[in-house]
């Protein structure tokens, strides 16, 4: 077993776990934050994409332990209160989701962009949100408005 | 009103912060089992031996049981009872269950999964489409044949003969939610099950017989499904069996989830086929003889198959009028994965036969492949109604044959054909022609790198085949507050089917969608549903809650209609107010004084579709209520030394009657074409020569990313409404849009076709491989 | 620690626990990735050095010299963004695929290895780091604590492309890297080229190389430029990302390509 000690969603939780627990089961199981999904489990669809430190990184490559002593940021942590994150606002107004299991990932995978290109003084054009993109899989949408989803909340974060 | 408003999806809000439940969400109680199959990795043999001693022993393991374990027969099939739950004895396929673990996770579950002992003789197994054919293992008793004139006259006697063989590969659904359900055990023995499933009285059907129960000892519930399309159709019956057998004999709920690669080697995929044509054509490129020998890998089991490949025959037509045709269809049992639904269910297989059949003709002829396609058209429906200024009768007027409606080769006639308006529309938005020469030139320049343009039509027939299914019920509450409860037999796998039922209840009661709360598709609330499937979920369940909302509806009229003294007819119910006498009483004032008059404020509806009469033996009758156009324009480049390609551009036009809602629809058309485009180019299904699935993940099956999706992407509405009585005369769209994707195979073989002379005869998919080796063909 | 005779090194994880599935990991596993002074990278006496725990997003942001090129494009064509943040480029040669994407650019940067154990530390060329598929010359007790790659070949000019059924998230059908040094009028002086995913270890094209010797882009415009004897060391094979007459034909393009992209970058 392992202690684990980590900031979610900003606050501090602390458990003992097995050695091998991943970080997505973690959250799902330990702490019933299940809006980070499984889709693939081998780190590829990118379903389980939440924020460590700051960063995305899918929580499903992640053993909780190597998160100790992390700030982790989930779907669940965005919203303040009522008001949505504008980059959650958006998937909404533009019908960036069908079944909505790719979404939490989106969502995450979107707003770590937003925020690395504009840290770096870098456009989010089209083309670079495709290729931001590619670790995160949708089988329903043909990601159109997804990409209009990130394009609008991009102007607006 | 709220009909035809691009509302967004219901559930958006609680998606985009993570609180949307799918089944692996649902908090489940603290003593959960769960449960994990242990696999068969042989496709064919008889078990020798299976010790599960070890598997019994591992941490976690509460329970393991094999075939030989369970008290009575549990069948996951939907129509032959030929698939048990746990392999008995035999093996069929590499991945069939032969064992079940539950445990107290699912990681020891899954640990545990793997340490059987199985010992299996194996025996020479049946994996293609040839091997089947030669060992004659099929089922139903021979091929089904559906003739129309006689097209083995017309071809002997035509000027010119096409002929040819496609190949086209299966595609895994790759649903993103993985198969899921959770049984929890009620009183007295009964069972609750939440499933993953678009057929929750299939569900409840085949656990009742598993659990030796009547059906009104099971109630299955769906809120909602991380993807279907089509693989939720009947695959979730094993899952869902396995978790109320566990139920059963441990008093404890139990919980079943695929892991991906277990999902992707155990469930279903779509059918490959083969088609092989022989086509007669005169010098203008007219077919006036066809003939079409279909062979279908279904796998090991019946599960959708007949159905399936009933479907391609029916749209191995498309959009164009065969005088003379036979399509034989070979439903062929192999020992693989049985093959089921997916989006589509056979008609994609079937119109791709047609389309090459077209783009061989038009390369043979040297005609363009547009203009072929729009001379072999169905004839045009005829304007009808008042002011029409037809008559018909007279001694000059045209003869019914050469006006009317032209017939499909299983004898419909084809009434409701816009596809020459469509296509002319189309190409003009799309500057076809002035793309297509401009391709030309460009192409002429680069020696490297080929672009290819190309346009298909679709045309779909909408209605399950088998006619019984063609049926839907509703159940609408409406509270003493004024709220609204909706439920009905649909289930939402993301395609918006909730949001744009709750569309329709409030424009029947003229309050705003919100009032309508959309609740779980639940079999204890409407009973003996159909799955949803065969794009007919908002045209069946849209009908019966309009039925529903109508009897209340109609009970709120008379009710204030005799108050104010008026007749029920004029009374109004709109902008969230009931329209009475001069007054515009609130709706939720009304509803109260309606309860309090003891008023009925719930409603069951029903609907049936009517118009249908289908004999699938004879193939003749009508087994569609009307037919979903669209049609699309891709472009594709491609690398001709690596064979790499993409799609530059894709303009689409699509029929969905009066749209419900447009910004769902435009959804279907987007999300149908990407899948379709997929199954056709990067889709890949690979088995080793023991058949084995070796693409059995994402890292080695490739299904769209975000860059393969066309970098300009132009999607339009046509604008007519539906010529049939649908719901506010929409037309489904779930199905339709997929086969747009086709246009995006046709312009990669119209790119290889232009690197040399010879027919390149591409397959499906084109992976880049593929096309490389037909560029091989082309330049001879 | 790392003594004990079952542990297992980690840095990002990537690869390690989608290949343990719910296989409990055998031994321990010990997490470099905090480790502050395995993350340094950046010239040290002997050329640039990277250390094990450099993640790839970093390498992708980092100022390098252009004989870096093809490192930073593998680093871009490396799983997903989000891998990117984890996973490092010493995982990446540790873990030994014949498809690491990070080797064949260290193979023509002639990169060596540094480990360290508990006998000391000790560098070791690359080629002989990589004995097989998923098998290194480390030793039981050593960790690689990062790659040195020499000053000499930093100032290069270098490319880097990969062939999938897809660009992205896909591992590759094959791929190939290439370190130029041109002479003023645009010849190639010196090549180096390396070919993955078409052996069990990513191998240097000699015959190739020698070829290169002396050519410009006209020479290499000819698509029939490389030959099948260049291809010699590689034994490419079917499998379900292609049959390997494909993988054949597709490698010969690939590396014409990826030599024509590291000499159009070479200054004139």
């Amino acid at each position: 077993m392992a202690e684990v000690t980590i900031k979610v969603n900003g606050a501090p939780v602390s458990r003992d776990v097995p050695d091998a627990m991943l970080l997505v089961e973690f959250l799902r199981e330990e702490l019933r934050l299940t809006g980070t999904h499984v889709g693939c489990d081998t780190s590829q669809c990118g379903a389980c994409v939440v924020h460590l430190d700051g960063r995305a990184v899918k929580s499903c490559t992640t053993l909780a332990a190597q998160a100790y002593g992390a700030e982790v940021t989930t779907i669940e942590g965005l919203a303040a209160g009522e008001e949505l994150h504008p980059m959650q606002r958006a998937f909404h107004e533009n019908h960036g989701l069908q079944c909505g299991f790719c979404t939490p990932g989106m969502i995450m995978t979107g707003i770590d962009m937003v925020r690395r290109y504009r840290a770096a003084g870098q456009e989010l054009d089209e083309a670079a949100i495709r290729h931001e993109l590619e670790g995160n899989l949708c089988r329903c949408t043909g990601y159109h408005n997804i990409v209009k989803s990130i394009r609008q909340a991009a102007g607006e974060m | 009103m709220s009909v035809a408003a691009p509302l967004p999806h219901d559930a958006a809000p609680l998606h985009v912060t993570g609180v949307a439940r799918y089944v692996d969400d649902i908090p489940r109680p603290a003593n959960t089992l769960h449960l994990a199959f242990g696999l068969s990795e042989v496709a064919r043999g008889r078990i020798t031996a299976l010790d599960l001693a070890t598997v019994r022993a591992a941490p976690g393991v509460v329970l393991a049981m094999a075939a030989s374990d369970l008290a009575r027969e549990a069948d996951c099939s939907p129509s032959a009872n030929d698939e048990p739950l746990l392999a008995k004895g035999e093996v069929f396929y590499a991945g069939q269950p032969v064992f079940l673990v539950a445990a107290t996770s699912h990681r020891a579950a899954r640990r545990a999964a793997r340490l059987a002992r199985i010992e299996i003789a194996e025996e020479p197994a049946l994996l293609t489409i040839e091997d089947a054919l030669a060992a004659d293992s099929r089922f139903e008793e021979g091929p089904r044949i559906y003739v129309k004139g006689d097209a083995t006259t017309a071809i002997a006697t035509a000027p010119h003969l096409i002929e040819g063989s496609l190949t086209m590969g299966g595609q895994e659904h790759f649903y993103l939610e993985g198969q899921a359900a959770l049984a929890l055990p009620q009183e007295g023995g009964d069972m609750v099950v939440q499933s993953s499933t678009q057929h929750p009285t299939e569900i409840q059907h085949k656990v009742a017989d598993a659990l030796g129960l009547p059906m009104n000892a099971v109630r299955v519930e769906t809120r909602r499904m991380g993807g279907g399309f089509g693989g939720k159709e009947s695959q979730g019956n094993a899952l869902a069996i396995a978790c109320a057998l566990v139920a059963q004999a441990t008093g404890r709920p139990a919980k079943m989830r695929y892991d991906r690669d277990d999902d992707m080697v155990i469930t279903g995929k779509r059918h490959d086929f083969r088609i092989d044509y022989r086509a007669g054509v005169d010098a203008t490129g007219r077919i006036l003889g066809l003939e079409f020998v279909h062979y279908c890998r279904c796998g090991w089991a019946q599960d959708l198959s007949l159905p399936v490949a009933d479907r391609a025959m029916l749209h191995a037509d498309n959009a164009y009028h065969l005088p003379n045709v036979r399509i034989e269809s070979h439903r062929l049992k192999t020992h693989t994965q049985s093959a089921t639904a997916y989006r589509g269910f056979g008609g994609p297989q079937g119109m791709l036969g047609i389309e090459r059949v077209m783009d061989h003709v038009a390369q043979a002829l040297g005609i363009d492949p547009v203009a072929l396609r729009q001379a072999n058209y169905y004839r045009a429906a005829p304007a009808s109604g008042p002011g029409t200024g037809r008559r018909h009768g007279g001694a000059h007027s045209p003869k019914p044959e050469e006006i009317g409606p032209e017939t499909t080769p299983y004898h419909m006639p084809v009434e409701d054909f816009i596809l020459h308006e469509m296509t002319a529309r189309l190409l003009e938005s799309s500057d076809y022609a002035a793309r297509k020469a401009e391709i030309a030139s460009w192409n002429a320049a680069s020696p490297l790198l080929k672009r290819g343009i190309a346009f298909s039509p679709v045309k779909f027939g909408i209605s399950f085949t088998l006619t019984h299914l063609n049926q839907a019920g509703a159940l609408v509450h409406v509270y003493q507050d004024g709220s609204i409860h909706m439920n009905h037999g649909g289930t939402e796998m993301g395609q918006g089917l909730f949001q744009k039922v709750a569309q329709v209840a409030a424009a029947r009661f003229g309050v705003d969608p919100g009032r309508v709360k959309i609740t779980a598709t639940d079999t204890g609330k409407v009973p003996n549903t159909s799955a949803t499937a065969a794009s007919s979920g908002s045209d069946l369940n849209g009908m019966a809650v309009k039925a529903a909302c109508d009897t209340i509806r109609d009970r709120l009229a008379a009710f204030v209609a005799e108050r104010h003294q008026t007749d029920p007819a004029m009374v109004r119910f709109e902008g969230g107010r009931v329209h009475v006498g001069g007054e515009a009483l609130p709706f939720e004032q009304v509803v109260k004084a309606a309860y309090e008059g003891r008023i009925s404020l719930s409603a069951t509806g029903f609907y049936a579709t009517p118009k249908l009469r289908w004999d699938r033996i004879r193939g003749e009758g009508r087994p569609f209520f009307y037919f979903a156009y669209g049609c699309a324009v891709t472009e594709v480049v491609l690398d001709t030394l690596t064979g790499e390609n993409r799609i530059l551009r894709a303009d689409i036009l699509h029929d969905c009657g009066a749209s419900l809602n447009p910004a769902l629809d435009r959804g279907q058309i987007e999300g149908g074409y990407v899948q379709g485009a997929g199954w056709l180019t990067t889709e890949e299904l690979v088995w080793d020569d023991k058949g084995r699935l070796k693409t059995h993940a994402p890292s080695t099956y490739k299904i769209p990313a975000c860059s393969d999706r066309p970098r300009v992407f132009k999607v339009a509405l046509w604008d007519g409404a539906n010529r049939e009585d649908t719901i506010y005369r929409s037309k489904a769209v779930g199905e339709p849009p997929f086969m747009l994707g086709i246009s995006a195979w046709l312009a990669l073989s119209d790119a290889v076709q232009s690197t040399g002379p010879n027919w390149p005869d591409l397959p499906a998919p084109a992976t880049a491989e593929a096309v490389l080796a037909a560029i091989g063909r082309a330049r001879g | 620690m790392v003594e004990g005779a079952r542990a297992r090194v980690v840095a990002g994880g990537t690869d390690l626990f989608p290949q343990l599935g719910d296989r409990l990991p055998d031994g321990d596993l010990v997490d470099l990735g905090r480790i502050r002074d395995l993350n340094e990278m950046g010239q040290c006496p002997d050329g640039w050095l990277i250390g094990a725990g450099t993640t790839w997003s970093e390498i992708l942001r980092a100022e390098m010299p252009s004989g870096f090129d093809g490192l930073k494009a593998a680093a871009r064509e490396v799983g997903s963004v989000q891998i990117q943040n984890r996973a490092t480029l010493v995982g990446n040669i540790c873990n030994a695929s014949p498809a690491a994407d990070g080797i064949p650019p260290l193979l023509t940067l002639n990169a060596k290895v540094i480990l360290v154990g508990p006998r000391g530390t000790r560098r070791m060329d690359l080629p002989d780091f990589l004995r097989g598929p998923r098998q290194t010359g480390m030793r039981q007790g050593e960790i690689v604590a990062g790659v040195l790659v020499p000053r000499g070949v930093c100032e290069r000019s270098a490319a880097f492309r990969k062939l999938g059924a897809r660009r992205y998230l896909v591992i590759s059908i094959a791929m190939v890297a290439a370190v130029l040094r041109c002479d003023a009028a645009g010849r190639i002086a010196n090549a180096r080229v390396a070919v993955g995913a078409a052996s069990p270890v990513a191998r240097r094209l000699p015959a190739l190389e020698a070829a290169l010797e002396g050519a410009d882009a006209a020479a290499l415009a000819d698509p029939g430029f490389v030959r099948p004897e260049h291809l010699a060391p590689l034994a490419p094979v079917s499998d379900v990302r292609g049959s390997a007459e494909y993988r054949c034909d597709a490698i010969a393009e690939l590396c014409r390509r990826t030599v024509l992209d590291a000499l159009s970058r070479s200054p004139r």
